[in-house]
C-alpha cells in the first residue's frame, strides 16, 4: 500500500512538472504590483477581478474566436455543492485557478482539470447578515497571498500555495446596526488591501478601508458619509447621517497615473423612504476618486441624489483613454443602476454625458450639470408605486460590464424592468423595543388587503447585451433575453462576448454585430461573470452556473 | 542548476508538497459538512413547536412592528412585495404552516437574497403570526349559498381544470385553500374576468407551429431558445422556439369569463362556495 501510494506521488509529482515545463499560460508566483499593473500582458492569467485595473474584463486571447468558437465544449465542472449563488470571479495563476466559494472558502484548483489542490474554510458565525445571500464574489492576489473578505466582517490572507492562514483582521463589528457584511472581492493597489462593506439595507455607515498586505493592519479609513467637520458634511436632515448606509460593496478600478483608486457607493439608508434624510445624502450613489495611499477624497460625483429607489452606483468602474468631443480625454465609463449611461473625466469627476441605456420613467433626462431632472410622482408610497422603470434591482447592478480595445464597445448586460416599490415605515434601527413602539399606521397595516396584488408578467420585463459606442452612449447593437439577468459579461480578442443568462444559458456573441454564435444550456442561474485563461496553452472560459463552475475549451481539449 | 538537478528538485518539491496537500484535500468541507450546517438550523427547528404559541392579538401587534424594522425594506411595508416577495397571497414558497413560517423566517433562504433577522426566538414567532396574518383574508359574510355554490362547481366543469384537496385537474390553479387566502370580491372578480390577475404559473399560452397547428396550455418554463408548456389535455410539452411561427400569451385567458355562461346568482353562490374553501386540514 504504502509503496503504491508512494508511487502515486511519484507519478503526480512527474506529472505537475510536465504541466509547468510545458507551460506557456505566464509566469507563476510571486505576484509583484508590477505584474499587476501590466496584468494586461499575462495573456493565460487573470490576476483581479476584473483582470486589469481598469476595469475592462477584456481577454487578450484570440484561439477562441468568431470562425471557431462554434467548438467550444466543456471541458471540466467545479461542483461547488452548496445551496448559496455562486457569484465568484476565479483567479487563474499559471495553471492554478483560485476560488471562492459560498460563504467563505478558498479553493486551489487545477486549471487544466478542475481538480482540487488545497481548501481553505473560514467559518462565519450561524447567522451573518449581508442583504442578498450568503455568497462572495473573489480574492486578490499578490506576493504569494491571496485576500479574501468574510460575511462576519473580517479581511484574511492565506498563503497561496497552502492554503494556510497568515493572518485575519476584524473590519468591523458585524451585528452593528442591524449587520455588517463583506462579500465582494478586495483589490490591491501597491502594497495596499483595498476593502469595501455592505449593509445599506441595514442603518449602517459606509465606508472603504486600506490594509497593509504583510501585517493585515489598517492604514487609512475612508467615510462614504462625510462626518461632521469634513467637506460635504450636512447633506443629511438631522442626524440621519450616523445611520445613512452608503456602503462599498463591490470591486473598484485603480488609475495608477493619477494614483486614484475608484470605488462605487451603494444607496442611502432607509432606501425608500427619504423623508428623515432629506438633502443629497452624499456620498451615496456616487462614484468616489481617492488618493492611494492616504485615502483622500479628490473628488466624487453623485449620480441619483437622495436616491429613493436603491439606485446603488455600485458597479464596476470603466476606465477608458479616447477622444471625446474632439480632445483625448481619460474617462470613466458607468451605466448606472438608474438607467442612464455616463461619462465622466476620471481627472476631476466633470459631467461629460449622460443617456438612458434601458426605458426610465423617472426622470426628464440629466441636466449640464449631471443631476436628473426628475419626474413627479416616481417616490415610492406605502402603497406601492408600479409605474416605474427601471425596477428596485435596476438597469445594471454588481455585474460586469466590459470594454473591448479592438471594437472599441462597452458591453452590459442590461436589464428592462418594472417592479414594486413601496416606502417603508419611519426608520427603525434593530434596538428599538416593540413593547413602545406603535405608530398611526399600524391599524391599517394589520388590516390592509389590496383588492389584487399587482402582477409583472414575466415578458413585461427582459434582458439585453448591448454594445454601447462609449463617447456618444448610442447603442450600437443588442441582443436580447427573456429575463433581466444577474451575470456579467466579458469580451475577448477573438471578437466574442461572453455571459449567461437567469435561465443558465451560457452564450458567445459576435462582438462586432451582436450575432450569437454559440451556446450551452446550463439551466441553472448565472450569477457571475466569465473569464478567461491559458492552460497548457490553450485558451479556456470559465463561468458559474448555479453552484457549478463550468470550464469551456476548444472541442473540450 | 542543471536540467537534472532541476528536474529531481522540482519533483522531491512537488512530492512534498503533494504530501502536505493530500491530508488537506481530505479535510475540506464535504457535501456532507455543508448539510450538517443546514441540519443545525433544522434541528433546532425541529424541537420547535408546530403550532405558533404567539399568536395573540397582541403578539401581531408586536409582529407588525418587527416585520417593519426588519422585513419592510424588502417585502414593503404592506407585505406587498418590492425586492422581496408578496407576502400577502397567502401562498409561501416554503410552507405557510406556522413551523413552516417560523422556520423560513428564522433561517433565511439559502441560495436567496433573504436572510435571518437579528430578533429573538420569541419575536421569530411574532414575525410569523404576523406574516400569516398578511396572507389571510379578512373574515367576511357571503351573501350567496355555499352548498348551492358546490353544485354549480360540480356541474359547471371548473373541476376538469382545477382541483380541490387532490380532485380534479391540473391546468388551473388549485383551489384547496382558495378560500382562507382570497376575499370574495377577488374570487368573483376571477370568475368574471379571470384575465384580471394571472398566477404566472398559470398563464395561458397559444403556440403557433411551423406545420400551422396551434397548441394551447399553460406555460411551465422557458428560456431563449425553447418554452415548455402543458396542453389543454395535461401533457407537458417542449417546443424549440426557432420552430414556432408565434406565441401568445394571456389572451385570452384559457378560462372562459363566466359572466355570460353562469347566472348572477350561481356567480353568487359559486363564490360563496369558494370562500368556504380553507384547506386540507
Amino acid at each position: 500500500m504504502k509503496a503504491t501510494r508512494t508511487g502515486m506521488l511519484w507519478g503526480a509529482a512527474l506529472a505537475v512538472f510536465a504541466v509547468a515545463a510545458i507551460s506557456v499560460s505566464g509566469q507563476g508566483l510571486p505576484i509583484t504590483f508590477e505584474r499587476l499593473l501590466n496584468s494586461d500582458k499575462e495573456l493565460g492569467n487573470w490576476l483581479m477581478y476584473s483582470r486589469t485595473y481598469n476595469g475592462w474584463r477584456f481577454s487578450p486571447l484570440d484561439q477562441i474566436n468568431t470562425e471557431n468558437v462554434s467548438r467550444l465544449k466543456v471541458k471540466w465542472l467545479f461542483q461547488g455543492r452548496h445551496a448559496e449563488k455562486f457569484e465568484t470571479t476565479p483567479l487563474v495563476v499559471d495553471g492554478v485557478m483560485y476560488l471562492t466559494r459560498p460563504e467563505n472558502d478558498i479553493y486551489a484548483l487545477d486549471a487544466e482539470t478542475g481538480r482540487t489542490l488545497w481548501t481553505y474554510s473560514h467559518r462565519n458565525p450561524p447567522a451573518t447578515f449581508n442583504c442578498c445571500g450568503r455568497v462572495n464574489r473573489g480574492l486578490a492576489i499578490l506576493g504569494d497571498r491571496l485576500f479574501m473578505n468574510t460575511l462576519d466582517m473580517h479581511v484574511i490572507a492565506v498563503d497561496a500555495k497552502s492554503g494556510r492562514e497568515l493572518w485575519k483582521t476584524k473590519i468591523f463589528d458585524y451585528t452593528e446596526a442591524g449587520g455588517y457584511a463583506s462579500p465582494g472581492a478586495p483589490l490591491i493597489v501597491k502594497d495596499k488591501l483595498i476593502v469595501g462593506m455592505a449593509g445599506g439595507e441595514k442603518g449602517v455607515s459606509g465606508f472603504l478601508d486600506a490594509y497593509d498586505t504583510e501585517t493585515g493592519k489598517r492604514l487609512w479609513r475612508f467615510h462614504t458619509i462625510p462626518q461632521p467637520g469634513d467637506a460635504n458634511f450636512g447633506t443629511w436632515a438631522g442626524d440621519s447621517w450616523k445611520t445613512g448606509g452608503s456602503s462599498t460593496w463591490n470591486n473598484g478600478s485603480y488609475d495608477p497615473e493619477l494614483n486614484l483608486v475608484y470605488w462605487g457607493t451603494s444607496n442611502p439608508w432607509p432606501g425608500y423612504r427619504g423623508d428623515e434624510r432629506t438633502g443629497d445624502n452624499l456620498y451615496s450613489c456616487s462614484v468616489i476618486a481617492l488618493d492611494a495611499d492616504t485615502g483622500e477624497l479628490k473628488w466624487h460625483f453623485q449620480f441619483t441624489p437622495h436616491d429613493l429607489h436603491d439606485w446603488d452606483a455600485t458597479q464596476i468602474p470603466v476606465l477608458v483613454d479616447r477622444e471625446f468631443e474632439g480632445r483625448q480625454r481619460k474617462l470613466i465609463l458607468w451605466p448606472n443602476r438608474n438607467g442612464f449611461y455616463y461619462v465622466l473625466d476620471r481627472t476631476n469627476g466633470e459631467f461629460l454625458l449622460a443617456k438612458a441605456y434601458v426605458k426610465q420613467t423617472w426622470a426628464e433626462g440629466i441636466d449640464d450639470k449631471g443631476r436628473p431632472i426628475e419626474i413627479a410622482g416616481h417616490e415610492p408610497t406605502q402603497d406601492g408605486i408600479t409605474h416605474v422603470w427601471p425596477g428596485v434591482d435596476g438597469a445594471s447592478n454588481w455585474m460586469s460590464h466590459s470594454y473591448s480595445p479592438i471594437t472599441q464597445l462597452l458591453y452590459v448586460f442590461a436589464r428592462e424592468e418594472r417592479r414594486i416599490f413601496t416606502k417603508t415605515g419611519p426608520p427603525r434601527l434593530p434596538a428599538t423595543d416593540p413593547d413602545v413602539e406603535e405608530d398611526e399606521d399600524a391599524t391599517r397595516r394589520r388590516t390592509f388587503r389590496r383588492s389584487r396584488p399587482p402582477r409583472f408578467a414575466p415578458e413585461e420585463s427582459w434582458g439585453k447585451v448591448i454594445g454601447i459606442e462609449p463617447s456618444t452612449g448610442s447603442v450600437r447593437w443588442e441582443y436580447p433575453v427573456v429575463s433581466p439577468p444577474w451575470g456579467g459579461v466579458m469580451s475577448t480578442a477573438g471578437n466574442l462576448v461572453f455571459g449567461g443568462t437567469l435561465e443558465g444559458n451560457i452564450f458567445a456573441l459576435d462582438a462586432e454585430t451582436g450575432d450569437p454564435l454559440w451556446r450551452f444550456l446550463s439551466n441553472d442561474r448565472v450569477y457571475a461573470s466569465p473569464i478567461s485563461f491559458l492552460s497548457r496553452g490553450k485558451q479556456h472560459v470559465s463561468l458559474a452556473a448555479g453552484d457549478v463552475l463550468l470550464t469551456f475549451s476548444l472541442d473540450g481539449e | 542548476m542543471n536540467t537534472l538537478l532541476k528536474i529531481a528538485c522540482s519533483v522531491a518539491l512537488t512530492a512534498s508538497l503533494w504530501g502536505q496537500i493530500q491530508p488537506k484535500v481530505e479535510g475540506h468541507e464535504s457535501p456532507a459538512d455543508v448539510a450538517r450546517r443546514a441540519v443545525e438550523g433544522e434541528r433546532a427547528t425541529a424541537s420547535a413547536p408546530q403550532n405558533n404559541p404567539f399568536e395573540s392579538e397582541q403578539d401581531i401587534q408586536k409582529g407588525d412592528v418587527l416585520f417593519q424594522t426588519h422585513c419592510s425594506n424588502c417585502h414593503g411595508t404592506f407585505g406587498a412585495g418590492g425586492r422581496g416577495a408578496d407576502l400577502t397571497t397567502g401562498l409561501y414558497r416554503f410552507g405557510g404552516s406556522d413551523a413552516e413560517l417560523y422556520r423560513t423566517i428564522r433561517n433565511g433562504i439559502p441560495g436567496s437574497e433573504m436572510g435571518p433577522p437579528q430578533v429573538n426566538d420569541d419575536d421569530l414567532w411574532r414575525l410569523a403570526a404576523f406574516v400569516k396574518r398578511l396572507g389571510l383574508a379578512p373574515p367576511e359574510d357571503a351573501p350567496g349559498d355555499a352548498a348551492e355554490g358546490k353544485v354549480v362547481y360540480l356541474t359547471a366543469g371548473c373541476g376538469s381544470c382545477h382541483s380541490i384537496n387532490g380532485q380534479g385537474g391540473t391546468l388551473g390553479p388549485d383551489l384547496s385553500d382558495v378560500g382562507r387566502r382570497r376575499g370574495l370580491a377577488f374570487l368573483e372578480e376571477s370568475l368574471l374576468k379571470p384575465e384580471a390577475d394571472l398566477p404566472t404559473n398559470h398563464r395561458g399560452t397559444r403556440l403557433l407551429t411551423s406545420a400551422g397547428e396551434t397548441i394551447a396550455g399553460i406555460r411551465l418554463n422557458e428560456d431563449d431558445y425553447s418554452i415548455q408548456i402543458r396542453d389543454t389535455s395535461g401533457n407537458p410539452r417542449s417546443f424549440l422556439k426557432h420552430e414556432l411561427k408565434g406565441i401568445q400569451r394571456d389572451d385570452p385567458s384559457l378560462m372562459p369569463a363566466y359572466g355570460s355562461l353562469l347566472s348572477e346568482k350561481q356567480i353568487e353562490d359559486l363564490t360563496a362556495y369558494l370562500a368556504t374553501l380553507k384547506g386540507m386540514q
